[in-house]
């Protein structure tokens, strides 16, 4: 009698649940945080030793042209895709798990976004960081360029800005993918890919019957990098609701 | 005594298959209830509606005054133990007792220490190398240290050995006595957890079939033994649970008799033995059951 009367007086916050659901995605980082810098520090590796290779190969005088080229590296840009993985795994895994706990849906995709930001600002301070460093040693004394390619900006503030945003835009459409994934299987993935498959399809050939690439590549060019992924934004509002929505329903099963 | 959980005509359909069907039951606080049925009956399905794990087709469900689905108040004094309970793959052992106490109140730590002491759970090993029987043993030690105010086990011991098995019953009915709290197992072991269950609820084809005291259940059925002759004339026209027979020998399974009644048996030459709760559970739903629900 009174063990359930006082459990059920004592109810813990909302905000300590949802933050008990993000620490949960912490608990064994390797799969959110370890494999991730473990594979970008790989490529990091095998970048250093190509940029080696090349700066000893070619002669003193084509060496500037050599820095110019090297400035669209970008190996970095597998970090950004790979974030879809880190939260398609994340929510499969933990889903069922934390269900048991006897955590709400709810409390669960609120604290899995709250990792996913959390995540986000992890990742890009991390990346910041990195080209800071690769700036300061002029491209790692080789012209390299992995963490701050041109694309990303041109200051270190709009690279922020643009890494984050890319960062949230992955994590969150990952995050919608799992949903799909954790209410309807495998079946349910490959529905969502056709779907938006076809979404794209219909755009690429909105654009070609009404002969607009030429507008819209002027208008990718106006918007910049910051535009552009600003844009982003809302396909990642839109990811980030349909999760919501779409795990209210979802029942954890056994069945792979 | 108030009750834990109210359930009022409770039906679960996927597609055309009803997993649960209409049933209604009470589950009264502090109490240990065994829910009992064969594969496939209803069992996983009738937690999962319980804990707001899956949405009820019909009917109403009420944890602690409350409907559960999406109801943070009340789910978090449930804990679910599932069979096949799965854990972050890269998780060890270490990493789901670290985790636990951020969603249990009542976690306590020293007696998870013991029970992983009891169980020589390996804490530093990936779950994915981890045996079934390690797997499980982690689901009873979350179970039980966990001490929610209403918890479920859904066949919690795959692939534990009988010693294993008997530490989880003995620090079941230990701590259950320190710590009051509902228990609900689900299990096929019915002979094991026999004396533990205060309460039998036997679920059937979605069915609920049996819903009582156990200690009643235990007395609702006799073993008759002795000659055939004799036998056939004792038990006459009463309900016949189960037949067998070697020769001039007969052992005839009847409903509950009454004091009187086991004396005319005893005087009239016969056995009389109790029936014990997995026997009178599998005559029950094997296909005798609907000449025993007639005259129960």
């Amino acid at each position: 009698m009174t063990t359930t009367t006082r459990a059920l007086a004592h109810p813990a916050s909302p905000l300590k649940r949802i933050t008990s659901v993000a620490k949960l995605h912490f608990a064994n980082p390797w799969t959110t945080l370890g494999l991730p810098w473990i594979i970008l520090g790989t490529i990091f590796v095998l970048s250093l030793t190509v940029w080696g290779l090349i700066y000893w190969a070619a002669s003193p005088a084509a060496r500037t042209n050599v820095l110019d080229g090297m400035e669209y590296g970008g190996s970095s840009l597998f970090i950004f895709v790979y974030m879809m993985v880190v939260a398609i795994q994340a929510i499969s895994i933990t889903f069922p798990f934390a269900l048991g706990y006897g955590v709400t849906r709810r409390d669960y995709y609120l604290g899995s976004s709250l990792a996913f930001v959390i995540l986000a600002v992890i990742y890009t301070t991390g990346l910041t960081i990195l080209a800071a460093i690769e700036k300061a040693t002029n491209g790692w004394g080789m012209g390299g360029t992995m963490f701050a390619p041109i694309y990303f900006g041109d200051s270190a503030l709009e690279r922020v800005y643009v890494e984050f945003v890319l960062f949230l835009f992955f994590l969150f459409f990952g995050a919608a993918i799992a949903t799909v994934w954790v209410r309807w299987k495998a079946s349910g993935v490959v529905v969502f890919f056709i779907v938006v498959g076809a979404f794209l399809v219909a755009l690429i050939a909105l654009a070609t019957f009404t002969e607009s690439w030429g507008a819209v590549g002027e208008s990718l060019v106006s918007l910049g990098i910051v535009g552009v992924v600003s844009w982003s934004l809302v396909i990642t509002a839109i990811s980030a609701v349909s999760g919501f929505v779409l795990l209210r329903g979802a029942t954890p099963r056994n069945a792979v | 005594m108030t009750s834990t959980i109210e359930v009022h005509n409770l039906t679960k359909r996927f597609g055309k298959v009803v997993a649960v069907n209409d049933v209604s039951f009470s589950v009264a606080e502090n109490k240990i209830y065994g829910l009992l049925g064969r594969n496939g009956a209803g069992k996983t399905t009738l937690m999962q509606l319980l804990t707001g794990q899956e949405f009820a087709s019909e009917g109403t469900i009420s944890l602690f005054g409350q409907a559960p689905v999406e109801n943070a108040k009340v789910l978090q004094n449930t804990c679910f133990i599932k069979e096949s309970q799965r854990y972050p793959e890269d998780f060890r052992p270490k990493d789901v007792f670290k985790t636990a106490p951020w969603f249990f109140a009542n976690w306590d730590e020293e007696f998870a220490d013991r029970l992983i002491a009891d169980f020589r759970l390996p804490l530093d090993r990936r779950i994915k190398k981890l045996s079934r029987g390690q797997l499980s043993s982690i689901g009873v030690i979350v179970g039980l240290a966990s001490r929610a105010p209403l918890t479920f086990f859904d066949e919690p011991y795959l692939g534990l050995d009988a010693v294993a098995r008997h530490i989880f019953y003995d620090r079941l009915l230990e701590d259950y006595a320190n710590h009051p709290r509902t228990v609900i197992l689900s299990t096929h072991l019915i002979d094991e957890v026999s004396n533990l269950l205060e309460h039998v609820l036997v679920i059937d084809d979605g069915k609920l079939l049996i819903n009582e005291d156990a200690e009643t259940l235990r007395n609702r059925a006799t073993n008759v033994v002795g000659m055939k002759t004799a036998v056939a004339a004792f038990v006459g026209t009463r309900t016949v649970l189960h037949r067998d027979g070697i020769g001039g020998l007969s052992s005839v399974t009847v409903a509950g008799l009454s004091e009187s009644e086991s004396r005319d048996a005893k005087a009239a030459g016969l056995e009389l033995s109790p029936v014990s709760l997995q026997q009178l559970i599998i005559q029950l739903t094997s296909n005798e059951t609907t000449e025993f629900e007639a005259s129960a």
